[in-house]
Parts: C-alpha cells; sequence; structure tokens
C-alpha cells in the first residue's frame, strides 16, 4: 500500500448562469470544502462561465445501484400522470370550449 | 458513495455465473450501452482499462515536462501564455484520467508511485527531449494531432467515465492543436534560421510520432479484445492513417519534407504507405530506455518528493473552516 | 517606436509619472508571472499545481495589458518591452525575481505579493489616470482570487502539522525583507501623489502589514520584527537572478525580434 496521501475526494458542481441547475462536472482532491472550491475553481472553471460552485465529499452521496435501474421502470400504464394522457382537448372542443386548455 | 469503485464478484472465467454475466456484459456493450462504475464487468475488462487509463495519465503528467521546460524561454507574451495554458491542461487532464481509473478501484496514491517507480509506461513521445523551441511547436502541433485522432476515438468507448473524461479533455484540447499549428506556420512562412529549426525538429521527430498509436496490428496483443469490449474502437494502424490523411497534406502544404523514402500514397488503396517503425526500439523507449527516460522520471520523482510534506502538512488540516476573505468588496 | 498618441489631457509631468508607475506594475507581473509559470507541472498536488498556474498567467496577462497602457503613451509594443530590455532597465522590486526555490518559499511570495497587489490595484481604481483605473477595476476579480488561495494556504499550513508551519515560517523570514521592497519609492511617488496617480507606498505598506500580518498573526504564524528591507530594484539595481531570468526569458525572441514567433 501507498503511504502517501493525495487527500480525499470531493464532487464537484457548477452552475453556469443564475437560473440554471448546478450539474456534475467532476471530482477534486483536497483536504476540506473550503480548499476543495478554490481548487475547483481553477480544474474546472477556468474557461466555461460559472456563477456557483458546489463541493461535496463524495463519501456523503448514497446512490442507487446500476442493477437496480428497473426500479425506475413503470411496470403498467403511468401516462395518467402526463398531460399528453389525456384526450382532453378534443372532449373540451365538443363542449364548445375553443380556447387553450 | 458516487462514482466509487465496487468489486464485484465472479468476475472472472471458471467462476460461478460467470459465462451469464458475460453475456449480459456483452450484450450491453454490444448495443452501444455505458458500463458505469458500479457495474458488474469482466475482471480482465476492469484491468485492461485500469492499464489503459493510468498509461494515458502518466503520459499527461509526463508529457507536461517537455513542454513545461519551454516555458521560461517562450517568445513573446502570447506564445507564452498559450504554452502555460496547454502544459497546464496536461496537467489538468492528468487530474481528470487518475480520477477515472480509481472509479475503478485503483488509488490515485498507488498509480503516482507506480510512475515514480518506473513501475507504470507512458507514452512513448514523451521519452525524447525537446531541444529547440521549434520541438515545441512539433509537439503542440503533431503530437497533439495524433492525441486527439487517438482520444476523439476513445471519448465514443464502453466506460463512461473515462468517455466523460475524454469528451473534456477533446474539447479543451481543440486549442492546443490550433496553437501549435500557428506555431508552425509562424516557423514555416518566417525567416531561414526558423524554417530550418522547424525542419529539424520535424526529422527528429518523425519516427516518434509514426510509433505514437503503437505497434502495427499485426503486432499488437491487447487489440481485438479491447475492440470486442469497445475500449478501443479504432486499431493502432487505422488511427495511423487518420492521422497521416488529415496532416501530412499540412506538413507537405507548409513545404516541409518527412525523413521517410518509402512514404507515399497508394492511389489504389487510398491509403499511406511507410516504412514500417522499428517496434523492438518502441518497445525498447516505453520500458524505459528512451533517450529522456531517466531525465523525466527523476524530474517526476523529485517533484512528487519535494510535494510530500505540503500533503502531509495539510492531511492533518481542520475540515470546514471558512477561509478569511478579503475585506473589501 | 513612439508612435500611439499619448492622452491629450496627460502634461508632461503627469505622463512621466505614470511611466514610472507602470513600468513598476508591469515589470513586477511578468517577472512574477515568469517564476511562477516555472512550477506548472511540479507542483505539489495536481490541484494547486493547476490553481498556481493560473495565478501566473494571470499576473503575465496583467503584465501585457500594462505594457499594453505603457505603449498608448510612446513607449515599445509589449513584447518588443519585455522581451528586449535589459536588467538595469527593468523596475521590479527584488522580491518577484528571486529563483523559486522550495514550494513555501514561492507560496509565501505569491501570499505576500498578492496580499499587495489588491490593495495596490483596489486603489488604483480610483487613480485619476483613467486607463490604469479601468485596468484595475477589471483585474479585480483575479487578485481576489489570489488573496484567497493564498490567505487558504497560510491557514491550513498553520492548523497542520509542525513540519508544515516551520516550513513556511523559515519561508515568511526569508521572504519578508524582500517583500518591503516591494514598496520601495521612487523620485516620482510625490507627483503620483500630487496628481492623484496612484497611492502612496507607505500608505499601501501600512495596509499589508495590517492586513497580511493579521491573517498570519490568526493562522499561528509570526510576522518578523525590525526587518531592513532589501531595496534596489526600483532604481535598476538587481541581484544576479534577475540577469538570469532575463537571459532565459528573452532568449529565443532575441534569436530575431524582427520575425514572427
Amino acid at each position: 500500500m501507498s503511504t502517501d496521501t493525495q487527500w480525499r475526494v470531493f464532487e464537484v458542481f457548477h452552475q453556469q448562469s443564475r437560473g440554471e441547475p448546478h450539474i456534475h462536472v467532476g471530482s477534486v482532491h483536497a483536504t476540506d470544502g473550503e480548499s476543495a472550491l478554490l481548487m475547483a475553481k481553477e480544474q474546472f472553471g477556468r474557461r466555461q462561465a460559472c456563477v456557483n460552485m458546489w463541493v461535496v465529499p463524495a463519501d456523503a452521496i448514497t446512490e442507487t445501484a446500476y442493477e437496480d435501474a428497473d426500479i425506475f421502470e413503470h411496470g403498467t400504464d403511468k401516462s395518467y400522470r402526463e398531460a399528453f394522457g389525456y384526450e382532453t382537448t378534443k372532449r373540451a372542443r365538443a363542449i364548445g370550449d375553443t380556447r387553450d386548455i | 458513495m458516487m462514482m466509487q469503485p465496487t468489486r464485484c464478484t465472479n468476475d472472472k472465467p471458471g467462476d460461478p455465473g460467470y459465462e451469464e454475466h458475460l453475456a449480459a456484459f456483452e450484450a450491453r456493450v454490444g448495443r452501444g450501452d455505458k458500463v458505469e462504475p458500479g457495474d458488474w464487468m469482466p475482471c480482465e475488462y476492469r484491468q485492461q482499462l485500469i492499464r489503459l487509463i493510468h498509461v494515458h495519465a502518466n503520459s499527461e503528467i509526463c508529457g507536461a515536462l517537455p513542454e513545461g521546460g519551454w516555458i521560461p524561454h517562450a517568445p513573446t507574451f502570447k506564445r507564452k501564455l498559450a504554452l502555460c495554458a496547454k502544459v497546464q491542461d496536461e496537467v489538468g487532464h492528468g487530474q481528470l484520467l487518475y480520477r477515472a481509473a480509481e472509479t475503478l478501484g485503483k488509488s490515485r496514491e498507488e498509480m503516482i508511485e507506480e510512475l515514480i517507480n518506473g513501475k507504470a509506461k507512458y507514452s512513448n513521445v514523451f521519452h525524447y527531449h525537446a531541444k529547440t523551441w521549434a520541438d515545441v511547436c512539433v509537439i503542440a502541433w503533431l503530437i497533439d494531432a495524433a492525441a486527439i485522432v487517438n482520444q476523439t476515438m476513445m471519448a465514443d468507448g464502453s466506460y463512461g467515465p473515462y468517455g466523460r473524461a475524454l469528451k473534456r479533455i477533446c474539447y479543451e484540447e481543440a486549442f492546443h492543436l490550433t496553437h501549435g499549428y500557428d506555431m508552425c506556420i509562424s516557423l514555416a512562412t518566417g525567416s531561414k534560421v526558423q524554417r530550418e529549426m522547424l525542419q529539424d525538429a520535424v526529422n527528429r521527430w518523425w519516427e516518434p510520432i509514426m510509433m505514437f498509436h503503437g505497434p502495427s496490428d499485426k503486432e499488437s496483443k491487447h487489440t481485438e479484445q479491447l475492440m470486442k469490449w469497445r475500449i478501443k474502437l479504432m486499431t493502432n494502424d487505422e488511427q495511423r492513417q487518420t492521422f497521416l490523411k488529415k496532416y501530412l497534406p499540412k506538413m507537405l502544404n507548409l513545404g516541409l519534407t518527412v525523413p521517410d523514402p518509402n512514404l507515399h500514397f497508394d492511389e489504389a488503396t487510398k491509403e499511406w504507405r511507410y516504412t514500417e517503425p522499428n517496434w523492438k526500439r518502441f518497445l525498447e523507449v516505453v520500458r524505459g530506455n528512451g533517450p529522456a527516460s531517466a531525465l523525466r522520471l527523476a524530474t517526476r520523482r523529485m517533484a512528487h518528493e519535494e510535494g510530500a510534506w505540503v500533503r502531509r502538512a495539510l492531511a492533518a488540516a481542520q475540515a470546514g473552516d471558512k477561509v478569511p476573505m478579503p475585506t473589501a468588496a | 517606436m513612439p508612435t500611439e498618441a499619448v492622452q491629450p489631457s496627460v502634461t508632461p509631468a503627469v505622463r512621466s509619472a505614470v511611466i514610472d508607475l507602470l513600468y513598476r506594475l508591469a515589470d513586477d507581473s511578468v517577472i512574477l508571472g515568469h517564476r511562477n509559470s516555472e512550477w506548472t507541472g511540479l507542483g505539489p498536488i495536481l490541484e494547486e499545481d493547476i490553481a498556481f498556474s493560473s495565478m501566473a498567467q494571470d499576473k503575465l496577462g496583467h503584465a501585457q495589458a500594462l505594457y499594453t497602457l505603457l505603449h498608448e503613451l510612446g513607449e515599445p509594443a509589449p513584447d518588443a518591452n519585455a522581451f528586449l530590455r535589459t536588467t538595469e532597465q527593468y523596475r521590479c522590486c527584488e522580491l518577484v525575481a528571486l529563483a523559486r526555490a522550495d514550494w513555501a518559499f514561492s507560496l509565501v511570495r505569491q501570499f505576500f505579493f498578492s496580499e499587495a497587489d489588491r490593495i495596490r490595484f483596489e486603489l488604483l481604481s480610483q487613480s485619476a489616470f483613467e486607463p490604469l483605473a479601468q485596468l484595475a477595476r477589471k483585474l479585480h476579480g483575479e487578485l481576489k482570487y489570489h488573496v484567497m488561495h493564498g490567505r487558504m494556504w497560510m491557514k491550513r499550513f498553520g492548523q497542520g502539522t509542525a513540519e508544515g508551519r516551520e516550513r513556511i515560517q523559515t519561508a515568511i523570514n526569508a521572504v519578508y525583507p524582500h517583500a518591503l521592497g516591494m514598496f520601495e519609492s521612487t523620485a516620482q511617488d510625490e507627483a503620483i501623489a500630487a496628481h492623484r496617480i496612484g497611492p502612496s507606498e507607505s500608505e499601501m505598506q501600512d495596509r499589508w502589514e495590517n492586513e497580511g500580518g493579521t491573517v498570519l498573526s490568526d493562522a499561528g504564524l509570526t510576522v518578523p520584527k525590525n526587518v531592513k528591507p532589501v531595496y534596489g530594484g526600483r532604481a535598476g539595481k538587481h541581484g544576479p537572478e534577475l540577469a538570469a531570468l532575463l537571459e532565459s526569458m528573452q532568449r529565443v525572441y532575441r534569436i530575431d525580434p524582427n520575425t514572427q514567433w
């Protein structure tokens, strides 16, 4: 085993402009959040626009397993959750409502 | 944990259920689906990827050295800034790639130590000296061009984290190539001294460049398996042809000659023919017996050892402390 | 090649004062940028290597912008100015010219310089010489990052191992006399103050000692007392390290200053 330390890993998220969501862009090795931010600023912010950056210790993240990706699949028709699952425009026209619904 | 390695079980031929796992894995890869860190993958796939990404990361870190040595001498602000930014990018690419390899279960500590102990390889081209300013120009143009051929292809490969790192790397390297070509145009259209300097650099770098994509398909031992698992999407010779087709005409257009009497375009096959590089010498070079191998390793080791106290000192720093900000707005 | 138009409102006295100041700023920037760029690829950890290189590039960019202002006042173009002047013609302080030594030394130098740089350009954003005031306002964000970076490291080393604290303290002691040399005055200082071109060196030094000193003492590090500053750089009197640096920096450009590189 190595006796060296490359410090901990922090995942990096950036926001390109106000109003946009933060997006995962990569990770840095750092000792703590504050220094991770200053390092991530140059590794991931030296070209693209950025107004805000987050760093999160990688070991603070809990994720699903890819083999459990099927839990996101729909076993039955779930189109009732979507606007396109309805024919209401046609029905509204039939009752004389010609405006947008 | 996100993007952290999960050791999978039964990942070797002969293990219970291996064949079923393998069939599902190969079906996924065959569909063009990406493999992610938590997925089951054959042990051999993991090992090949670690080997490949590790060598790639080392090449970025060692590639920073021959060019980094010329940052102090770069003529003009524009060149000095661009060269510094390019070498910085190479360090950044090393960072991205070590991180991608870490998702397969090997730590950056281990990978860096294997590099400085001479146990891990890096690209053949960085085992040579950069003797003149023109060498910097040729490296920036032609070696980056060759690397982009390789990396653009690898970016579509099956392993998600490697592909993501390579997409970012290719985006950043577009500037390296442009800047390299720009510098070569300056020398090729400049004074007699500049033109001679450039031709001399091309003469010395041609063989290492022709070796860059690795041994010919007849000799390459890993290619078939790597292509089946979509780690690689082109053979070494295909990459070399792609490079020659795009960049050789540009070199000739600059009035440069290439030190290979057998080099010609074969109209029948629409391919460039060339003298086969000496692959025995290539293997000698990448094993650490190139002209600058000892210097590169010594420099890398010294930088690592001289930075050890910094890494040790900060390992003890408190988490969560705010940096005191400048007082003025 | 004095070709560019001088600001119409600039009197000869103001012009001389501005030129004197700009050379000090530009020469400090290019030499420090050069020194720090030598670390690219050799830093103690990859992430910091990248950050330190960015700051070196920032300083080289600042130098280029400052030489451009000089060119607009009739001085040589930026490349010719930086790549052809001799050691005696340079007006940088000795601090920036010193060989990079170990990383503690380079980091501490960058810390002391950034603290001064930010104060200097913040005050210069009020300069009566409007082109300089405009430039100073543009550099605000980069210099703020340099200060954040330096303070973060000082604080971390203060909290870290005894070995780290010792190495940083040794570097502080070695760098400090040269750091005081940043504030060496020149014959133009009165004119610079009188024409509101820039702040006085002593005003900046007071603020620098106060702000930088607080960061260090908060981190548990010690500011040396009763130190004799190293002066001479602003008058063109330099040690052998600047001469060696310029030979290295100008080597390729001087092969042919009239060609394109």
